[in-house]
């Protein structure tokens, strides 16, 4: 199933602060973990991810850090922030919000 | 054979070519092109099919560069007419960009008015009124602009316009007879004078601090540079227009002497004005990259004068020119020391060119004491005419500037002190320059009996 774009774009946020919020993560590794959980139906590409991870950065809900990988290259690490906490629990409310209205209608039509 | 390490490599400096990636973002892109090729292998693939795929999958280089470029817009000249985002940011541009065509118009109308009352360009004794004034039409409406800006209030409104009105009625009610000299050093302090003047409009509530003073300063070398950009732009406007005109036997010459080369040069400031003001940031700054070019090269011109001077054993010529274009040596000086100084980061360890503003500065002070004690002795010899020690004045306020920078050096670079200790004395020193530009301007003519 292809998930719409607006969808993807708005819960793009959410994602990669839960995601963060579990430990410490990259941007490749954050991929396969959206299309782990999401079991294979979102499929995000490396052009929409890395601009809204620096766009969280620079916003102050994540920060960055260089480490070593397992290989030994250098890589770079993102962690949550306490806002970044904040903020995904703001988001948690709103989505739930909007879940729980969509489930109301969709169980009347059945 | 497939080489995939210079695959990666050749991919990359594709990416870095493309100018919207930081080095950070890159190596960020290429540990991730690496982990996807890395899987692939695993999963069985070959090394040149996995990195076409992973190449493939981590998009088309230019979709990914046009995200990136949303984020680093910090190198995109296409933002300096600021696309904002929020609509205030970009009401606030526009009221700018209103402010600098008005202001222009007022300040080159402001140049004609005295023509009105027969004191053209063309009619007598008005090379000097112009001469001394034409700071007056101009710097006021940029401190305006700073003003409006950082919403002033009423008091700083007050003591800068009010700076600008005690200036202008005393440089003109002094009188002044030949040779002129006293006018013509109250003419070539003024402006220095006022520009300071507009240092405080510009910096806003807080004048005193060193960074305040420190961004001034980064801004007067910017204003430098895009000035010297945007007048060649309005002189090859101005050269076109009379060219192609000529071409239909119209003579605009009239035209450009009595408006273009007035209202040109006045809305040339206030834009410079606004594009330095408004590119802030946004794009890096040009005068910390030429001061690096050129201070090794100074150096070692300087370095190689000395050297013959001391061979040859030539002392300087000690007539009033060369002791001001020894003024000039040391302004050039602390100018580029002071511009690699403003690109420097405070925590940054000592890098080369903080060795070589030291030197710089040394080779400055020797050849000018050397310079320096002939002139004294010429001095004392032939009398103090107000040339003279003006000259003699900004030789040894320069002189302490620099001193005191190459003292703090010395000391920053035992690790006695922190950076921030040399820019405190900079922007300390501003101070130095108001009291001598005012008492150049103001007091002079008075010491000396108006001649």
């Amino acid at each position: 199933m292809n998930v719409s774009k607006d969808l993807i774009a708005a819960s793009a946020t959410p994602l990669i602060l839960a995601i963060l919020k579990e430990n410490d993560s990259y941007g490749y590794a954050i991929i396969k973990r959206v299309k782990e959980m999401s079991e294979n139906q979102l499929i995000w590409t490396e052009g929409m991810l890395y601009p809204v991870l620096h766009r969280l950065e620079e916003q102050q809900l994540i920060e960055s850090y260089w480490n070593k990988s397992e290989a030994g290259r250098q890589r770079k690490y993102y962690r949550i922030k306490d806002a970044g906490l904040n903020e995904l629990e703001l988001q948690r409310q709103q989505w739930e919000v909007v879940h729980s209205a969509l489930s109301k209608t969709w169980s009347k039509e059945e | 054979m497939f080489d995939l390490e210079t695959q990666i490599q050749s991919w990359s400096d594709h990416l870095r070519a493309r100018g919207n990636f930081t080095d950070a973002d890159i190596s960020e892109l290429e540990d991730h092109l690496r982990d996807e090729i890395e899987d692939l292998i695993t999963a069985g693939l070959t090394p040149d099919e996995s990195f076409l795929i992973s190449v493939k999958r981590l998009g088309n280089v230019d979709a990914v560069s046009h995200e990136f470029a949303k984020v680093n817009t910090d190198n995109l000249w296409k933002h300096l007419f600021i696309e904002s985002v929020d609509s205030k940011a970009k009401k606030e541009s526009r009221r700018d960009i209103f402010l600098v065509v008005i202001f222009a118009l007022l300040a080159g109308t402001l140049i004609k008015i005295p023509g009105l009352f027969g004191l053209g360009f063309d009619d007598p004794g008005a090379d000097h009124f112009y001469i001394k004034n034409i700071p007056l039409f101009i710097l006021p409406f940029i401190a305006a602009f700073f003003m409006i800006k950082r919403k002033a209030n009423r008091k700083t409104w007050l003591t800068i316009l009010g700076t600008f009105i005690i200036a202008a009625v005393i440089i003109n009610i002094y009188p002044s007879f030949s040779p002129y000299n006293t006018e013509i050093l109250s003419s070539l302090h003024l402006p220095l004078l006022l520009w300071l003047v507009v240092g405080v409009a510009y910096i806003g509530k807080k004048w005193r601090s060193s960074q305040g003073r420190m961004n001034f300063i980064r801004f007067t070398g910017e204003m430098l540079v895009y000035g010297v950009l945007v007048s060649a732009g309005v002189l090859v406007l101005g050269a076109f227009t009379v060219a192609i005109f000529g071409a239909i036997q119209i003579d605009a010459e009239k035209f450009m002497e009595n408006y273009y080369v007035i209202y040109g040069a006045c809305a040339a400031v206030l834009i410079t004005a606004y594009l330095v003001e408004a590119k802030k940031s946004i794009v890096e700054n040009f005068a910390p990259i030429l001061a690096k070019i050129f201070s090794p090269l100074f150096l070692a011109i300087m370095v190689s004068f000395l050297v013959v001077m001391i061979i040859t054993g030539k002392s300087p010529f000690m007539e009033r020119e060369f002791l001001i274009a020894f003024d000039l040596m040391l302004a050039l000086v602390l100018g580029l020391v002071l511009y690699v100084i403003s690109s420097r980061n405070d925590q940054q360890p000592p890098n080369l060119f903080d060795y070589l503003n030291l030197a710089l500065i040394l080779t400055a002070l020797i050849i000018d004491g050397v310079a320096l004690s002939a002139i004294l002795f010429r001095l004392s010899a032939f009398g103090i005419t107000p040339n003279k020690l003006a000259a003699l004045g900004e030789n040894l306020i320069l002189l302490g500037n620099l001193g005191g920078l190459a003292w703090l050096y010395v000391v920053y670079f035992k690790r006695k002190c922190d950076f921030i200790k040399l820019e405190k004395w900079q922007t300390g020193y501003l101070n130095v320059y108001f009291i001598w530009t005012a008492v150049v301007a103001f007091i002079f003519p008075i010491l000396f009996g108006f001649y």
